[in-house]
């Protein structure tokens, strides 16, 4: 494992924005995974395991307030002076924050999951539902949300080297996601293109929500469609990290 | 070997030009006081030197090699950045673990540099509860990961209470006669004069001066002060040698256009009886703002 790779994920590990992070993350998951579980009705033709299974990808915001939270951090606490001191190439410096970040996104989306499979298996038992998902299924959901989730935490890094303002990559990056994105899907023409390839599309298609009313891209497309946003934004990163002035 | 060498390095952000066409050089085993008034450029021309900010045109390079172009930084040279680099929420000796990680330095070195700058007992705690004092001693122990040859400190005395600047200049010394070239930042000569063998004074991004401390010393004028029983008979000397003396309240001499050695050697001459003979006017300071012109206007 590369230094600056090991260093990323022990930044992760000593302070408690990670920790927390999991925490608020599945906090929320365990509020709407449980009363999914626990009380939601269910009529004929729902599958009630993959809606419980689902409330894990709450979890995705999380992870891109992470990621974002990785550059534009060592920004605000002029950390990133050592940090590019110890690291002078700054490619390598991102790439090994994209890494780090995809780590814990792998880790915050696979406890998510698995906080949710657990519900599956041990809630809807008690209440005489039948999962009506077969294992196969809900392994391709939890891998596919899992990704996604690793996915959203890289885009972050790449979103938080952009905006240079902490609280406006967090707020304009959660803003996109929840809004801008939803309001242009609605534009004529052109939203329905924005709903199957924007970011929101791949996500849908590479977590198999069962929200969305499906989507239109395969898994696989959807996992391509999120790995080509994440580079792009990657790259977008590099390039404006190794064109700043560090000067705080 | 040249340990820093800055060549014509100018840096302009926006209509602001920080650093003018600055040169100067620093050797192996020399630590070289870099000093300016607030705003002279002095903190843009280390991070230029450090790779942190690009300059506009000109060169500033380590050991031959421009930062990026290092093969080894960490070992290359250490930086002690201005102000407190620390997440506030990370204890010390996490930061230095998270710096040794990147730099490819072994674990141990973190617990000897704690030791070493004498933080071993606030290390486990977090960063944000730290005083001025102990970030500057965390700032130095992260320059030293690298065991570097070339150390850059800017401003490492700002906001350190005397009993810690005299710490402070102790250890650069220390490091020093281990043969590392240092470059030390600082806007208050008084704090380096006593460490450095030589200063770069700069003034709105331009080099004034590059000078021992002694060859500053030389350039102060203001003359000499004698006091004692026989001071009207070197009076009547130094008159008839055309020197302007003038009589103090005390009734001391002030000769104002000889020096302390010229003087000396006519008393000596002459047999003349005194008790006191000293430089009068111009401290090593004056010599500072007279070269700086006293202005602390910020150039960027």
């Amino acid at each position: 494992m590369s230094g600056a790779l090991a260093s990323e994920l022990l930044k992760l590990r000593t302070t408690r924005t990670f920790l927390g992070t999991v925490l608020a993350a599945l906090g929320l998951t365990a509020l709407l995974a449980g009363a999914a579980a626990g009380v939601a009705p269910y009529e004929s033709g729902d599958i009630p395991g993959a809606d419980v299974l689902d409330a894990a990808g709450l979890t995705q915001p999380f992870a891109l307030v992470l990621g974002i939270l990785a550059v534009s951090t060592e920004f605000r606490h002029g950390t990133i002076t050592p940090t590019i001191l110890a690291v002078p190439d700054r490619a390598r410096l991102m790439a090994a924050k994209l890494g780090a970040h995809g780590v814990a996104g792998l880790i915050l989306g696979g406890v998510s999951y698995g906080f949710t499979a657990l519900l599956v298996l041990l809630v809807l038992p008690l209440r005489d539902i039948a999962p009506d998902v077969s294992l196969g299924d809900a392994i391709e959901m939890a891998v596919g949300g899992i990704v996604c989730v690793a996915l959203l935490a890289a885009i972050g890094v790449g979103v938080g080297t952009l905006v240079r303002n902490q609280v406006g990559a967090v707020i304009g990056g959660l803003s996109y996601m929840f809004l801008i994105e939803p309001l242009l899907t609605a534009l004529p023409t052109v939203g329905r293109y924005i709903e199957d390839y924007g970011i929101g599309g791949g996500i849908n298609a590479l977590s198999e929500t069962t929200f969305a009313g499906g989507a239109e891209l395969s898994q696989p497309a959807g996992a391509a469609l999120l790995l080509g946003y994440t580079a792009l934004f990657a790259v977008a990163g590099i390039a404006t990290l190794r064109a700043r002035d560090i000067s705080a | 070997m040249t340990a820093i060498e800055v060549k014509g390095l100018s840096k302009r952000f926006g209509s602001t030009l920080a650093v003018d066409d600055l040169s100067f050089s620093v050797e192996a085993g020399r630590i070289v006081g870099f000093l300016g008034p607030n705003g002279a450029g002095k903190t843009t021309t280390l991070r230029a030197l450090l790779g942190l900010i690009h300059p506009t045109a000109g060169s500033a390079t380590i050991e031959g090699r421009s930062y990026g172009e290092l093969d080894d930084p960490s070992r290359a040279v250490g930086a002690v950045p201005d102000g407190g680099m620390f997440h506030p929420g990370r204890s010390g000796r996490n930061h230095l673990r998270t710096l040794a990680l990147a730099a490819d330095v072994e674990a141990k070195r973190v617990d000897e540099l704690l030791e070493l700058v004498g933080l071993a007992d606030a290390a486990d705690r977090r960063a944000g509860g730290y005083s001025l004092g102990m970030r500057q001693r965390l700032a130095l122990a992260a320059a030293l990961l690298g065991d570097p040859r070339v150390l850059v400190l800017d401003e490492p005395a700002n906001g350190l209470d005397p009993q810690g600047i005299r710490w402070l200049r102790d250890f650069l010394r220390s490091l020093a006669a281990e043969g590392r070239a240092l470059l030390v930042s600082s806007h208050v000569l008084s704090e380096v004069a006593q460490t450095v063998d030589e200063v770069v004074v700069i003034n709105r991004g331009r080099s004034i001066a590059q000078a021992s401390i002694g060859e500053l010393l030389a350039k102060r004028d203001g003359g000499v002060r004698v006091a004692g029983p026989d001071v009207g008979r070197l009076a009547e000397l130094l008159e008839r040698d055309g020197a302007a003396v003038t009589r103090g309240d005390d009734g001391a001499l002030l000769v104002a256009d000889r020096s302390g050695e010229q003087v000396g050697a006519l008393i000596a001459a002459s047999s003349i009886h005194i008790s006191e003979l000293s430089h009068a006017g111009q401290t090593l300071e004056d010599v500072f703002f007279q070269l700086t012109g006293g202005d602390e206007e910020p150039a960027g």
